[in-house]
C-alpha cells in the first residue's frame, strides 16, 4: 500500500469533483437545503390546529367554551359558522381541519346537569395529524369537564374529591417533545448517504464508461490503493457535511449536542465508511453510471429514509420490514446519534451499534477488494 | 532463469499462450518473440485475439495456459513488476478529459512513483514533446484527437519504460498527425525502446520492423513486411500488405 498512489488518485478524484457542477451541488447545496427543509417545514409537531366553530347557542357558557379553546396554543379558530353547511365547506376546502358544533340546547342541558353532546369533526386525510389533534381535543374537553364537575360539586355543597390516580408525567431525553430534536440525526444520516453513497456510486462506473479503467488496470496500482484514493475526497466532504449539519442544528434550532464530540466524529466516520464502501461496490459491479445511480437510490437512499426509524417508527412495521431495518446502516447510526444528542449516552452504552457499523464496513471493503481483484487489479 | 544468450536480447517471449472464455478460444496457443528495440506490429482484424493478447502481456488478464515473459518478468506471477516496466496506451487514449494535460501528467507521475524532484523536468519534456505547453491549462477534452493521442503517448512514457504497448494508437486521428506519430515512434525505437503496436491500418503496418499477423486466435504469418508480402502473394510484384492480409485470412 503506497501513500503516493493513494494521493495521486485522491487528487485526481478531487479535480473531477471540482469540475462537475452536479456533484458539487449534491455535495454541498443539498445538505444545506435538507436541513432547512426538514428543520423548518417538515416539523412533525402539531400546533395551531385550524379550527372552525359552529355555535348554535351563543350563550355565555358556549362563548366561554370557545374563548378557552382559543386561548389554547394547540387550536386556532379560523372561522365561526352560522350553520352546518359552513362547517362542511370549511372542511371540504381545507380551511379548517377540526370542526366543533355546539348544538342548540347544549347550555340548558349543562345547566340542568343533564348529559350534553358536542360534535367534533376531524379531517382524517392525514391520519397522523388526525390522531394527534383528536387526542388534543379530547384532553381539552376532559379538562373542561373537570371544571364543570368541580362547579357541580360546589353548587351542591359537596366536598371536592381528588382523582384516585394522578399520573405524574415527565418526558425524558427530549423534554420539549420537539420532533426537530429527533429529525436532526435522521437528516445527518440521509445527507451522508447522498454524499458518500450516491455520489461515489458514479466514480468507478465513470472510469469504465470513459475507457480509463483499462489504463488504470495497466498501471501499478493495487485494488486497495485505488479504493482508498477514490473514497478519500468523499470521506472528507461527508465529514464536513456532518459538521455543517451539527452546527446548523445548533445555530438555527438550538439543538445542542450533549455527549462526547469525539464519539460523534468516530461514529460518523464509521457510518461514512459504510456508505462509501456500499457506493463504490455498486459502482464497480454495475459499471454504468445510470444503473449505479438508480441502484444506489434503491438500496441506500430509500431504505435509509423509510426504514431507519427516521420517518416511520420501526415498532409499527410488519415483522418482515422490521427484520430488514436490522441490515440498514442508517438504523444504527440514527440510534447512535439520538443516543448522543438526546440521551447523553457514551461509548459504554453505544458500542454494540458501533460494532455493527464496523463489521458492515469491513465486509463491504473486503467485497470491494475482491471484486476489483477479479477485474484484473 | 535459464535464458539462452539469444533470449537475453528478447523483450517479450511468448510460448503456447492460450486464452479461453468458456467454450470460446480467443487466443489458441500462440508463440512468438519480440527483440529489444524493434518496432513490432501485431496485426489482425477486430475479434482476432490481438487485444486479448496485449491485455495478457500487460498483466491485465491471466492466460488459461502457456507462458510469457515481458522484459524478463513472468506474466503469471510478476504483474506488479511488469506494470512498472511498461507503458500502455489504449485505443481510447484513456485520458481524463475533465482534467488539464498538466493534471493528467501529474497523475501518471504519482502512480509511476517518479521521484518528485524529477517531476518538473518530466512535465516540461512531455509538454514540449507533445507541443502542448501553450495548452497545458485547457481541459483535455477540448483538445483535438491528434494532441490527445500525443499526450496519452507522453503519459505512458513518463517513467521511461523499456517497452511500450500501443493498442490501435492512431484510430480517429488525421493523416498528418498519424505521420508525425510514426516519426516519433521510430525515434523512440532508435533510442532503444521496444514498441509493441497493434493496428488494422495496413499502410501503417509497413512502418514496423517485424509483423505477426493473427486471425481467429492463431498466427497466420510473421516476418518483415516485405517477407510477408512475398510469401503470401508470390508472383505479384506490386502487391502490398493489404493484399497479403486478405490473402492470408481467406
Amino acid at each position: 500500500m503506497k501513500t503516493k498512489n493513494i494521493k495521486a488518485i485522491a487528487r485526481k478524484e478531487f479535480y473531477h469533483l471540482l469540475r462537475d457542477f452536479r456533484s458539487l451541488y449534491l455535495a454541498f447545496a443539498i445538505p444545506l437545503l435538507l436541513i432547512l427543509l426538514f428543520g423548518y417545514a417538515l416539523s412533525l409537531d402539531v400546533n395551531d390546529i385550524e379550527t372552525t366553530v359552529a355555535d348554535r347557542e351563543k350563550t355565555d357558557l358556549s362563548r366561554d367554551f370557545i374563548s378557552r379553546l382559543e386561548a389554547s396554543p394547540y387550536f386556532r379558530i379560523v372561522e365561526n359558522q352560522d350553520n352546518i353547511k359552513g362547517v362542511i365547506d370549511a372542511l371540504d376546502q381545507g380551511r379548517a381541519r377540526l370542526a366543533i358544533v355546539i348544538p342548540s340546547g347544549w347550555t340548558a342541558d349543562i345547566r340542568a346537569d343533564r348529559k350534553s353532546t358536542m360534535q367534533v369533526i376531524l379531517d382524517g386525510s392525514d391520519p397522523n395529524f388526525a390522531g394527534i389533534s383528536g387526542s388534543y381535543i379530547s384532553s381539552f374537553i376532559a379538562r373542561y369537564n373537570a371544571n364543570l364537575l368541580a362547579d357541580f360539586l360546589d353548587r351542591h355543597g359537596m366536598q371536592r374529591i381528588n382523582p384516585p390516580v394522578n399520573p405524574q408525567i415527565r418526558v425524558w431525553f427530549n423534554e420539549e417533545m420537539e420532533s426537530r430534536n429527533f429529525i436532526i440525526p435522521g437528516i445527518i444520516a440521509i445527507i451522508v448517504i447522498i454524499v458518500a453513497a450516491l455520489l461515489t456510486s458514479l466514480v468507478i462506473a465513470r472510469e469504465y464508461e470513459n475507457g480509463t479503467m483499462e489504463t488504470i488496470r495497466s498501471l501499478p496500482i493495487g485494488a486497495g490503493e485505488f479504493l482508498i484514493g477514490k473514497a478519500a475526497p468523499y470521506f472528507l466532504i461527508a465529514l464536513t457535511d456532518v459538521l455543517i449539519a451539527v452546527l446548523m442544528g445548533q445555530a438555527l434550532f438550538g439543538i445542542v449536542m450533549k455527549a462526547s464530540f469525539g464519539l460523534m466524529i468516530l461514529s460518523s466516520s464509521l457510518y461514512i465508511i459504510v456508505a462509501l464502501t456500499l457506493g463504490l461496490l455498486i459502482s464497480s459491479v454495475t459499471k454504468s453510471q445510470m444503473t449505479a445511480n438508480q441502484m444506489a437510490i434503491l438500496i441506500t437512499y430509500l431504505p435509509s429514509l423509510l426504514l431507519s426509524n427516521f420517518v416511520f417508527p420501526v415498532s409499527n412495521m410488519p415483522v418482515v420490514l422490521q427484520a430488514i431495518t436490522k441490515i440498514i446502516p442508517a438504523t444504527y447510526y440514527i440510534d447512535i446519534l439520538s443516543g448522543i444528542y438526546l440521551k447523553n449516552l457514551g461509548f459504554a452504552q453505544l458500542w454494540p451499534d458501533l460494532l455493527v457499523l464496523l463489521t458492515m464496513s469491513s465486509i463491504l471493503a473486503l467485497l470491494n477488494y475482491l471484486v476489483l481483484r477479479k477485474e484484473g487489479f | 532463469m535459464t535464458a539462452s544468450a539469444d533470449n537475453d536480447k528478447k523483450a517479450i517471449i511468448v510460448e503456447r499462450l492460450e486464452k479461453r472464455f468458456g467454450e470460446f478460444t480467443a487466443v489458441a496457443g500462440i508463440s512468438f518473440a519480440v527483440s529489444a528495440g524493434e518496432i513490432f506490429g501485431f496485426i489482425g482484424a477486430n475479434g482476432s485475439g490481438k487485444s486479448t493478447t496485449i491485455r495478457m502481456l500487460c498483466g491485465l488478464l491471466a492466460p488459461t495456459s502457456g507462458k510469457a515473459t515481458v522484459v524478463g518478468y513472468d506474466i503469471m506471477t510478476q504483474t506488479e513488476e511488469i506494470k512498472h516496466s511498461i507503458g500502455y496506451m489504449s485505443q481510447k487514449f484513456s485520458l481524463y478529459e475533465d482534467l488539464t494535460p498538466f493534471e493528467n501528467i501529474r497523475f501518471y507521475l504519482g502512480i509511476y512513483s517518479v521521484p518528485e524532484k524529477e517531476w518538473q523536468q518530466r512535465i516540461s519534456w512531455v509538454l514540449e514533446m507533445t507541443q502542448l505547453t501553450a495548452e497545458k491549462n485547457r481541459l483535455t477534452g477540448e483538445l483535438p484527437p491528434g494532441l490527445r493521442q500525443r499526450l496519452a503517448l507522453g503519459c505512458s512514457l513518463l517513467h521511461r519504460p523499456p517497452i511500450i504497448f500501443l493498442d490501435e494508437p492512431t484510430s480517429g486521428v488525421d493523416p498528418l498527425s498519424r505521420r508525425h506519430f510514426w516519426d516519433f515512434i521510430r525515434q523512440l525505437a532508435a533510442e532503444g525502446i521496444t514498441v509493441f503496436v497493434t493496428t488494422h491500418y495496413m499502410d501503417e503496418a509497413g512502418n514496423c520492423d517485424r509483423i505477426v499477423m493473427i486471425n481467429e486466435g492463431q498466427i497466420v504469418a510473421s516476418g518483415s513486411p516485405v517477407e510477408i508480402i512475398r510469401s503470401a502473394c508470390p508472383g505479384k510484384p506490386d502487391a502490398d500488405l493489404n493484399d497479403a492480409f486478405i490473402e492470408l485470412i481467406k
